[in-house]
């Protein structure tokens, strides 16, 4: 259906078709509506549900409206509590090894008084993720899972968060220390040649394994990387979560996605009002949006190093334009240069057999310096080749 | 011999007589008559002479002759016959002889006695206005005496009509009296004959073939009015007499818009295709949600509560390409009628409107063709004579290439992406006798389209009918039609040879049909038959494709059903003024194994979780009937010659439904029959209008009022999957809508300017119904449907500039359609999501097109090997980007309000069409 939606745009441009940005003179109510998200661990692995509020649609801040102060905690069959520790911003951390076999609600207190209750939440045993891979294709690296499903749990929501290595265009080892005024070689923890970046997606992958025979999802396409992109350039991780959803969890999933992903072309379908499986106790029809999950999440880390997909020329967007400057900065230049930071020491050159180089070339910093766009604290998981 | 009596019995009435010359003919008779009858002897003097006979055959059965004559007079051979009887009989000027019991006819009377005044007033021309060349038609014709039979209201006006080149009568040239709706055909001698009340009359002269005539008369009494027409060479289109448009004010149905061809093709057309579904939407109350979608509302009703004829044939899918184009071959169609209010009984299974689209038959005179190449298209048809009797059209329309898309093949998404269609036609008529008529009407019309080499669209409409028309007798006439209408809808995707598939749905319909009419008298038109339709739908398989797919095989079941209607109607008039339609249909449905039906918990939504356990239903075995009356009525009272009122009500029933999950029909909406939890729609609906000509019946005005309820329609809950869903039911809400409006429509219809312009005010409301269900739209209030356009005004304009070059114009505004809009937007799953406001609360921008285009003819050369004409024109001349829909989608993370508009430039065209 996509195809279609697409295929059509490109028809209309050539018929003179046209998209224009589009702003309607809504009422500019706050609606605050309260969203709720998370998926609960039952096995004692660290997981988080995030309280937020809806912002007007013509709000240009980027940035949540987060729920923080609240009092939440999950309530067994029995009305025993476990109750969520909050981590500011919204976030609340759920760490509790639970019984599988009972049947849950989750409850909010907001500071304001309001409260919300949760429909009844069963956990669900999610099936272990039998293999994830990769291939390498003519358009660059599809990276793929393989899981099964089984009588408990039939539909499939997957996340995962990449983090990638990256070098800038022109690494350095070096740095000018202002109190000596001398170029000196950086410690370990300094190190500017070398980054990481991480990223969570923002696609929602779903995937129904009973329309398979067995319900053996095969090589289900998780993400496409495309030929080029710097993720691959040095050596790149996915850590996949696997969740199995029930009937209701899958029909949220499903008008979110179908509210994101098929809008707006020709033939696209009705939006549909997304609520969720959250009440609020003081006005039960007081929309609220949300659905909480509880269930056994699954992980899987795949790594995928430069040498397995070579030849792989990354362009990156950010250092288009990098040039690594012909002169040679003399050391007694070196305050000059690089006081302000705005330029930074790359290559050493040094004269005949000399022990001490006589200078340096030097580049801009966005060029050298990596941390301006990741960290250089290598992620704990991670594993070199 | 029928005529004659009939006439002889009118003379008498009216003491009414002709006109004679002075010398009698010297015509003279030969021939032994031996005791004949007198029937014999007047047939071999006709056979003879031009001598004509009038008389009451019954008076003369007893007379038989016994003469032998050689170059005898006739009127020496009848005073021979008659001597000694009380027969007299008299011989007018032409030669047509009366024959009257006791007193002698006058036919000869003093020059001038009762000649009509318009002759006495330019002299020795005794009728034909030939003189007055094109001033005949301004001119006020006097006829008959005023002071005679001062009692009778109406007068007999009789003449002749004869080719104002040659001087040969006009066969079958019908003369109109407009406000009356009175009308006579000449005889083979181009004689007429018309009652008509006295006073002013605009009389039409409309031979077939020819341009239409016009004559003002005063009528005082009985008289003789001849006429000479120019038979015309001229058109090279056909004129269609347009029974719609000349009796906006006297004909009995409501809300009944009719269009041909010839006005069709003056539209200005989206690239250059002429549209007829295009057309249709040029008529007050017919809306669309786009431009891309040929699915048409009518009054506030949804697509497919439309049934779309092509001739007897039910054609699902009208549209090509998603709707940019429609389905429908100009060349293979005469034209077009939409009936919006009333319902004619012979009509039903959809609850808004039917389309009725006439075939086109080949015609009888010789081969000949037509075709067209166009920006997109070419098209060619060819049609003529097979022997006598037969006559045959076959036609076709193809897309050339996919040019349009080569164009784009540098992105290259678009690699390997392709859209093609192509329609074909066959139509024949055969003619067994005159009581004896068979017609074969086929159609199939086939798209295809990929955006991508992995995944193909595709989609076939295929129809063949064939009827028998019988003519009884000059009362009864009947036919007998059966026929297949088929729809299929297939995707194919290969993207990963694993997961390759095959997804396709169909309907099929087998139906079979006897409709009759019974003229009853002058006050009675009875019409009664029986529709029969077998459905046959597979709802939606999908298949792996290939060897190596390990996509699960789903196949949800077949459903088969039964529909069975019997009908009956008459057309009774009351008196002069008042003219009433009343009738019945009864429809029978029935769906029918092998089945399986879900049970749920009584009284409870239908849920997944409400089910409580399933029914298996062996094949043929019923599973629902359904069955109910539907009731059409509808009035027509004439206030003044030039003014009229109607009122109707319908009630209507449709058991096939189409799910569509968005707001344009979508090639993979797919169809559904009512089954034991979707109910069969059922609607009425009242109108009530006012008619009015004025300006010497140049414009016409309509008004229309309308109030619509609907029961059991479909709405879908948040997140309904409609494709692949063995249980549907679960995903639609039982709706109701309630549609109103008022219609107004101006026409100018006559003169080098002609046009019309239309402005419907109009609402559709829904609503989700009582019964328990899982969601209530707006918390169960009433909504606006998708199509809910209050203001719609259309605007359509025809200047003839010479005979060679017409130019047009088509203005179209109207409400901009509803649409839920997001109103907050929140993070959910790492990315800005969207939240929306209640449904059908916000509208997308108005919508305002203006398109022109010229049509020249070529030459018009009788004697030339192919006559051509072109069309050019402007789609869209304000450019104005006019949105289709609007949405928000995150880009790089941000929420983005977009307008898609789908002709958002001036789209000009040009096509050359050729006719031999």
């Amino acid at each position: 259906m996509k195809r279609i939606l697409f295929l059509y745009g490109l028809i209309f441009l050539a018929f003179g078709a046209c998209r224009e940005p589009f702003e309607p003179e809504i009422d500019s109510v706050d609606l605050n509506v309260l969203v709720v998200e998370g998926y609960l661990d039952s096995d004692g692995s660290p997981s988080l549900i995030s309280l937020s509020y809806t912002r007007p649609i013509q709000d240009d801040s980027p940035q949540l409206v987060p729920v923080g102060g609240a009092t939440v905690y999950l309530e067994n069959s029995a009305s025993d509590r476990f109750p969520l520790e909050d981590l500011g911003g919204g976030s609340y951390q759920f760490e509790q090894d639970i019984n599988e076999q009972d049947s849950y609600r989750l409850r909010i207190i907001l500071s304001n008084g309001t409260s919300y209750t949760s429909d009844e939440l069963t956990p669900i045993i999610t099936p272990d993720i039998v293999d994830v891979g990769f291939e390498r294709n003519e358009d660059g690296v599809e990276i793929f899972l393989t899981t099964k499903g089984d009588e408990n749990a039939d539909d499939f929501l997957w996340m995962y968060e990449e983090t990638w290595a990256f070098r800038p265009p022109f690494p350095s080892q070096v740095k000018y220390d202002t109190a000596s005024k001398q170029v000196i070689l950086r410690e370990p923890d300094e190190r500017i040649d070398v980054c990481y970046k991480s990223e969570r997606n923002s696609d929602l992958l779903l995937e129904t394994s009973s329309r398979f025979e067995d319900q053996f999802v095969f090589r289900q396409a998780i993400n496409q990387i495309d030929e080029g992109d710097e993720r691959l350039s040095l050596r790149y991780s996915v850590l996949i979560s696997q969740m199995a959803l029930s009937k209701e969890d899958a029909e949220f999933w499903e008008i979110l996605k179908k509210n994101t992903d098929d809008l707006g072309s020709i033939f696209s379908p009705l939006p549909s009002n997304i609520r969720g499986n959250i009440r609020q106790d003081q006005n039960p029809d007081a929309p609220v949006i949300g659905q909480v999950s509880l269930g056994k999440i699954r992980q899987k880390r795949l790594f995928i190093d430069l040498r397995e997909v070579v030849p792989w020329r990354a362009e990156v967007p950010e250092y288009f334009g990098c040039i690594q400057e012909p002169d040679t900065v003399l050391v007694k230049d070196y305050d000059d240069y690089f006081r302000t930071g705005r330029n930074m020491p790359t290559l050493p050159i040094f004269v005949g057999n000399g022990f001490e180089p006589i200078g340096y070339r030097y580049a801009t910093a966005s060029c050298v310096d990596c941390t301006r766009r990741g960290t250089n604290v290598k992620p704990e998981f991670w594993e070199d080749l | 011999m029928n005529f004659s009596k009939i006439l002889l019995f009118v003379l008498f009435l009216s003491g009414w007589s002709l006109q004679s010359l002075k010398a009698q003919s010297t015509q003279k008779i030969s021939g032994f008559f031996a005791g004949v009858s007198f029937d014999r002897f007047a047939e071999k003097v006709e056979e003879e002479s031009d001598y004509r006979f009038f008389y009451d055959q019954e008076l003369l059965a007893e007379t038989t002759v016994n003469l032998q004559a050689e170059e005898s007079g006739l009127e020496d051979l009848l005073e021979t016959i008659f001597s000694g009887t009380d027969f007299k009989f008299s011989i007018s000027s032409d030669h047509r002889v009366f024959i009257t019991q006791g007193k002698k006819m006058t036919v000869n009377f003093a020059r001038g006695y009762f000649e009509p005044r318009s002759t006495a007033d330019k002299g020795s021309d005794d009728s034909g206005n030939s003189s007055l060349g094109a001033f005949a038609r301004n001119m006020r014709f006097e006829i008959g005496k005023d002071n005679q039979d001062p009692n009778k209201n109406t007068a007999i006006l009789s003449g002749t009509v004869t080719n104002i080149d040659n001087g040969s009568p006009m066969l079958g040239t019908v003369i109109f009296e407009k406000e009356g709706f009175l009308q006579a055909i000449t005889n083979e001698e181009g004689n007429y004959q018309l009652e008509l009340p006295k006073g002013r009359h605009t009389l039409f002269i409309q031979n077939p073939g020819g341009y239409q005539e016009q004559r003002q008369i005063e009528l005082f009494g009985d008289g003789e009015f001849d006429l000479e027409v120019q038979e015309s060479f001229l058109s090279l289109d056909e004129i269609v007499v347009n029974s719609g448009a000349l009796s906006n004010v006297s004909k009995l149905d409501m809300g009944v818009q009719s269009m041909s061809m010839s006005q069709v093709k003056r539209l200005p057309a989206i690239l250059g295709e002429v549209d007829v579904i295009r057309g249709v939407m040029t008529m007050p109350g017919v809306n669309t949600v786009g431009e891309a979608s040929v699915g048409f509302n009518v009054r506030g009703g949804a697509a497919d509560q439309n049934l779309i004829l092509y001739n007897q044939s039910t054609v699902f899918n009208p549209a090509h390409v998603f709707g940019f184009f429609s389905a429908f071959n100009p060349d293979m169609v005469s034209g077009v009628e939409l009936y919006k209010g009333s319902i004619p009984v012979n009509y039903g299974g959809r609850l808004s409107s039917v389309l009725q689209v006439e075939p086109k038959f080949g015609r009888s005179d010789k081969i000949g063709g037509s075709g067209g190449i166009g920006i997109m298209t070419g098209r060619l048809s060819l049609e003529g004579p097979i022997g006598e009797k037969t006559t045959f059209i076959v036609g076709g329309r193809t897309t050339y290439s996919n040019w349009a898309l080569d164009l784009l093949d540098d992105e290259a998404a678009l690699n390997g992406s392709n859209a093609s269609f192509y329609d074909f036609n066959a139509n024949i008529r055969h003619e067994f006798n005159e009581k004896n008529q068979l017609e074969i009407t086929s159609y199939l019309s086939r798209d295809e389209f990929g955006f991508d080499r992995d995944t193909t669209y595709s989609y076939e409409n295929t129809n063949l009918a064939a009827t028998w028309r019988h003519f009884f007798n000059d009362q009864l006439e009947g036919s007998l039609t059966v026929g297949y209408d088929g729809y299929e809808f297939g995707i194919v995707g290969e993207d990963n040879p694993l997961n390759a598939y095959q997804f396709n749905f169909d309907v099929n319909q087998l139906h079979a049909r006897a409709d009759f009419e019974y003229r009853k008298g002058e006050n009675h038109v009875y019409k009664f038959g029986l529709h029969a339709i077998q459905y046959q739908l597979n709802p939606g398989t999908n298949l792996p494709f290939g060897e190596e797919s390990i996509v699960i095989p789903e196949d949800i079941s077949d459903e088969n059903a039964r529909e069975i209607a019997l009908y009956f109607g008459d057309e009774l008039t009351i008196s002069e003024r008042m003219l009433v339609s009343y009738g019945g249909r009864y429809m029978f449905y029935q769906i029918y194994g092998p089945m399986i039906v879900n049970d749920y918990v009584p009284g409870e939504a239908i849920t997944e979780s409400n089910v409580i356990g399933e029914q298996t239903y062996g094949a043929g075995e019923t599973v629902q009937t359904y069955h109910g009356p539907e009731f059409r009525l509808s009035g027509r009272y004439t206030l003044t010659n030039q003014s009229s009122i109607k009122m109707g009500f319908t009630t209507m029933r449709q058991n096939l439904h189409l799910l569509s999950n968005t707001s344009a029909i979508a090639p993979t909406d797919s169809w559904k029959l009512s089954d034991r939890y979707i109910k069969p729609q059922t609607g009425g609906q009242a109108s009530l209008g006012y008619y009015r000509n004025m300006a010497s019946n140049t414009l016409e005005f309509s008004g229309e009022l309308y109030y619509r309820y609907m029961n059991n329609l479909l709405d879908y809950r948040s997140g309904a999957n409609i494709i692949l869903n063995d249980n549907i039911e679960q995903d639609v809400l039982n709706s109701l809508g309630k549609a109103y409006g008022i219609e107004l429509l101006l026409k100018k219809t006559s003169g080098n300017l002609t046009g019309s312009l239309a402005y419907t005010y109009s609402r559709s409301l829904l609503q989700t119904s009582n019964e328990p269900s899982v969601e209530k739209i707006n918390e169960g209030r009433f909504y606006s449907s998708n199509f809910d356009q209050p203001h719609h005004v259309v605007l359509v304009g025809n200047l003839e500039l010479s005979k060679r070059i017409n130019t047009s114009i088509n203005g179209n505004y109207s409400t901009g359609r509803p649409v839920t809009l997001p109103i907050a937007k929140f993070e959910y799953a790492g990315s800005e999501r969207v939240y929306f406001s209640d449904r059908n609360a916000y509208r997308i921008p108005d919508y305002f097109r203006i398109d022109v285009s010229v049509n020249l003819e070529g030459n018009h050369k009788v004697r030339k090997l192919a006559h051509s004409s072109w069309s050019v024109g402007v789609y869209n001349v304000l450019g104005r980007s006019n949105p289709y829909s609007v949405y928000y989608t995150p880009v790089d993370g941000q929420l983005r309000g977009y307008q898609l508009s789908i002709f958002a430039r001036p789209i000009p065209f040009i096509t050359y069409n050729f006719k031999f």
